[in-house]
């Protein structure tokens, strides 16, 4: 009888792998972009059992309430995108097959063979810790993070205002 | 350690379970008279025109993308807003403090700019924004009423 | 001097270079939004000027100082010689690549190429910023984020072309390859971090020498994960396997963006490939008794990039496109110097680096030069007769053309030259098979370079009326030949300069 963590982690991994498998192999890309949200949530059910709670509530915040609203409409506003029926050309799939084996097999050997250290799982409520390290140890990287999302969104903006002009000079 | 979130888990469980429960319900009792008009999607009693499935107007995109950049910031606020207390009974309150303002004011220097820009306003892109008229109207004019014809052409 | 380490605020002082990019972002933003329509792009030149001069003359001055080495934030930054040279060289090129950028001015220019300017300074500033911190970077998180911070800008310049489809296509794939790319990086990072503990460079590199020493041969799992971090780099540097993105985009992507893309974070791929090398695996001072498979594995990629550069440049009617696969050759070339993990190698790849800056962004240059005079073709139909239209560009691009092939007396040779040298001097049969793949591609890119040297002066265009180039585009190109051509004959001083700011943070 498998341990309650190691039935969690199965669970989760399942949601998280059989969602990713919908979104790469459904042929209509608006369900394959709703099935993203299996993946998201199966990602910050893992990041919970990681000891990771903070993380977890940013997955659902970010990824759930954002990233999937503007992937849907990314597909919505894509011209004639519900015609378009075609997912990833299956070329090759053998020699796809035996690559993703091979690579899956060596890392799942090293990944065994590894001795790899082991440290007691951190305590839970991880914001404060989080936190702490911002303001201190990992300040530089914090408050590089602003300037990084400043130039993703002025450049983000730049690229769609033109798809909003091209859409003003329809109308 | 996971127990604490078995309460989450137990949530996720019955909303799912509720859910599938009452649809499962429903097909159980209901009569299936299915028929055309019945299946229709429903549009408040009008006849529906066109796909559900159509082109959204990219300003949503604009305002999504806005959106996320903010919704970023406060999961980056978020622990430092919960151990601020700490550093102020510490003494480095004001170090902190400096610290998160420049975090904000750079994001803030991003949402004027979106602001002045007129990426937030929702008719803009038709009638040209007073600061860059002379740039659109004056090159897009002409073209836009050509472009119009065209698709008009394309459509009908 | 002993190495220290600093807190975030002493840090600062050392950390000026990039403070002073950071403000002039901040600054761009506004005189986008508040300055009057006239000055604005005078403006935007002149403050990302004045924050680049600030940023390579700091670089140059804590060099002269000799100041360091220090760790600043706590370890995630390395202050080095190495981290304040390639201040200078990143400096060098953002600037060269704002001259570039601006816009021509006077009637019968369409609008949209003065439109969105300042977005186009200010992304180029915050590229300018990320190479800088990749440079520097002793943390794995600093160094995927600061390889985010470029790749994203990169992306977004990419596309910056209007209702161009071509430019949007390479933007996507850019996009595409990038996300997976830097997603198997990570996935090696958290390799690396899962067997060593730490993010941290230094530690990683304690822990990995353990490890080694106990195993008598490097560990599979770090082998493993370097060869994912691999791909996060070599997507960088536009190394085979990780190539597939560079033509399209290259050639999508307006030309002061390309030029800019296959110099500038190409060298800071480089520098972070090095840095990473050096310092979290040791690869230069392990001790011969352990076998490495780094020279192997570089040697690999090195051979492969050369190979597939320059085979497939040899077909190409487009020479923007041609120039982006002979930056993927040119990649090859100084893989071939990383492969041999000695001072050397790593000194011959700085050179080259240098001189590469040089050639590369004054051929990118010639050929925006002449397409802006021609259409927009950047075909080689273009440069047919240039060498009567356009004596002194066409002189320049013959200079630019004959260095990046790696003939005497131009500045490519002499790089080639460190290059091959330090390859030779590592010795061994592996070397020599390296140097001779080297050898006969560097014979194969000249059937390329050739072809467009033989359409500038043996072939008559349909148009012979004389080309007018815009004067900053002129001087700028002219500027860049002149020590394209000098560091072929006097390259000493510019050597040894380089050779001795190659200490790095152990």
């Amino acid at each position: 009888m498998p341990s309650l963590s190691a039935l969690v982690f199965l669970g989760l991994a399942a949601l998280t792998l059989g969602s990713a498998g919908f979104v790469a192999f459904s042929r209509n890309i608006i369900h394959s972009a709703l099935a993203l949200l299996g993946t998201f949530l199966g990602i910050a059910g893992l990041y919970v059992t990681l000891s990771a709670d903070f993380l977890a509530a940013t997955q659902v915040l970010v990824y759930v309430g954002g990233t999937l609203v503007l992937i849907l409409f990314a597909v919505m506003l894509t011209s004639r995108i519900a015609e378009m029926k075609v997912s990833n050309p299956r070329g090759r799939p053998v020699v796809a097959f035996v690559l993703v084996t091979a690579v899956l097999l060596v890392l799942g050997r090293v990944a065994t063979r590894t001795p790899w250290p082991a440290e007691a799982r951190p305590a839970m409520p991880s914001t404060a810790k989080l936190g702490h390290a911002f303001l201190g140890e990992y300040l530089l990287p914090f408050e590089l993070g602003s300037i990084v999302l400043l130039g993703a969104m002025i450049g983000a903006v730049v690229l769609a205002r033109r798809a909003v002009r091209r859409a003003g000079e329809k109308e | 350690m996971l127990m604490a979130y078995a309460s989450v888990a137990a949530f996720f469980l019955v909303a799912i379970g509720f859910l599938l429960g009452s649809l499962l319900f429903g097909r159980l009792l209901r009569p299936n008279n299915m028929y055309a008009g019945k299946v229709e999607t429903y549009e408040c009693g009008e006849a529906p025109v066109g796909p559900a499935w159509f082109n959204f107007n990219p300003r949503f995109y604009i305002i999504a993308l806005v959106y996320i950049i903010f919704d970023v910031e406060i999961a980056f606020i978020y622990p430092v807003a919960a151990v601020f207390k700490r550093w102020v009974d510490q003494g480095s309150g004001l170090f902190a403090l400096i610290e998160i303002f420049l975090f904000v004011a750079i994001l803030m220097l991003g949402f004027v700019y979106v602001w002045a820009k007129g990426d937030l306003d929702w008719i803009r892109a038709i009638k040209g924004d007073p600061r860059g008229a002379q740039d659109v109207s004056s090159r897009s004019r002409a073209p836009a009423g050509q472009a119009a014809v065209a698709d008009g052409g394309a459509e009908s | 001097m002993e190495t220290r380490t600093f807190d975030n605020v002493a840090s600062l002082a050392y950390f000026a270079p990039e403070l002073g990019l950071i403000a002039a972002v901040l600054l761009l933003v506004v005189w986008d939004l508040a300055s009057p329509a006239r000055l604005k792009i005078a403006g935007l030149v002149v403050i990302s000027l004045a924050a680049l001069a600030w940023s390579g003359g700091m670089g140059a001055y804590f060099l002269a100082k000799d100041a360091g080495p220090h760790e600043l934030f706590h370890g995630l930054l390395a202050f080095d010689r190495f981290s304040n040279l390639f201040r200078v060289i990143f400096a060098f090129v953002t600037g060269a690549i704002v001259l570039f950028s601006v816009p021509p001015r006077g009637p019968g220019v369409a609008p949209e190429l003065r439109r969105d300017q300042g977005e186009f300074f200010t992304l180029i500033l915050v590229l300018s910023l990320g190479m800088n911190l990749m440079a520097a970077s002793r943390h794995l998180l600093l160094i995927y984020l600061s390889l985010e911070l470029v790749s994203v800008m990169s992306f977004v310049l990419a596309g910056f072309k209007i209702n161009d489809a071509r430019s949007s296509e390479g933007a996507l794939k850019y996009v595409i390859f990038g996300g997976v790319a830097s997603g198997i990086m990570l996935y090696g990072m958290s390799w690396i971090f899962g067997i060593t503990a730490s993010m941290h460079l230094g530690e990683c590199a304690a822990r990995i020498a353990a490890l080694t020493a106990q195993q008598g041969k490097v560990p599979e799992v770090v082998f493993v994960g370097t060869a994912c971090m691999l791909a996060g780099f070599g997507y960088k540097i536009s190394a085979a396997p990780f190539h597939m993105w560079t033509p399209d985009v290259y050639e999508g992507a307006p030309t002061p963006v390309t030029a800019f893309l296959s110099v500038g974070p190409k060298a800071a791929g480089f520098a972070v490939l090095v840095r990473f090398f050096s310092d979290a695996l040791g690869a230069g001072s392990a001790s011969p008794a352990v076998a490495t498979p780094w020279p192997v594995l570089a040697g690999c990629l090195a051979m492969a990039t050369m190979t597939i550069g320059n085979l497939s440049a040899l077909g190409q009617e487009n020479v923007k496109r041609m120039l982006a696969y002979s930056s993927i050759a040119h990649a090859g070339y100084m893989l071939l110097g990383f492969s041999v993990f000695s001072d050397a190698g790593v000194a011959a790849i700085a050179f080259y680096i240098v001189t590469y800056c040089f050639m590369n962004l004054g051929a990118f240059m010639v050929v925006m030069a002449v397409a802006e005079q021609s259409g927009g073709d950047e075909t080689l139909s273009a440069f047919r007769g240039l060498g009567r239209r356009a004596p002194l560009v066409a002189a320049a691009m013959v200079v630019f053309l004959v260095s990046l092939t790696g003939l005497p007396p131009t500045a490519g040779f002499v790089g080639k030259f460190y290059l091959f040298s330090a390859l030779l001097t590592a010795g061994g049969a592996w070397r020599w098979v390296l140097a001779i793949v080297g050898v006969v591609n560097s014979v194969i890119s000249l059937f390329y370079y050739a072809r467009v040297l033989r359409a500038m002066y043996l072939e008559k265009g349909e148009r012979t009326e004389p080309v007018a180039v815009r004067p900053l585009l002129g001087a700028t190109t002219c500027a860049l030949a002149v020590p394209t051509l000098l560091l072929g004959v006097y390259w000493g001083p510019v050597y040894d300069f380089v050779a001795s700011s190659l200490s790095m943070l152990r």
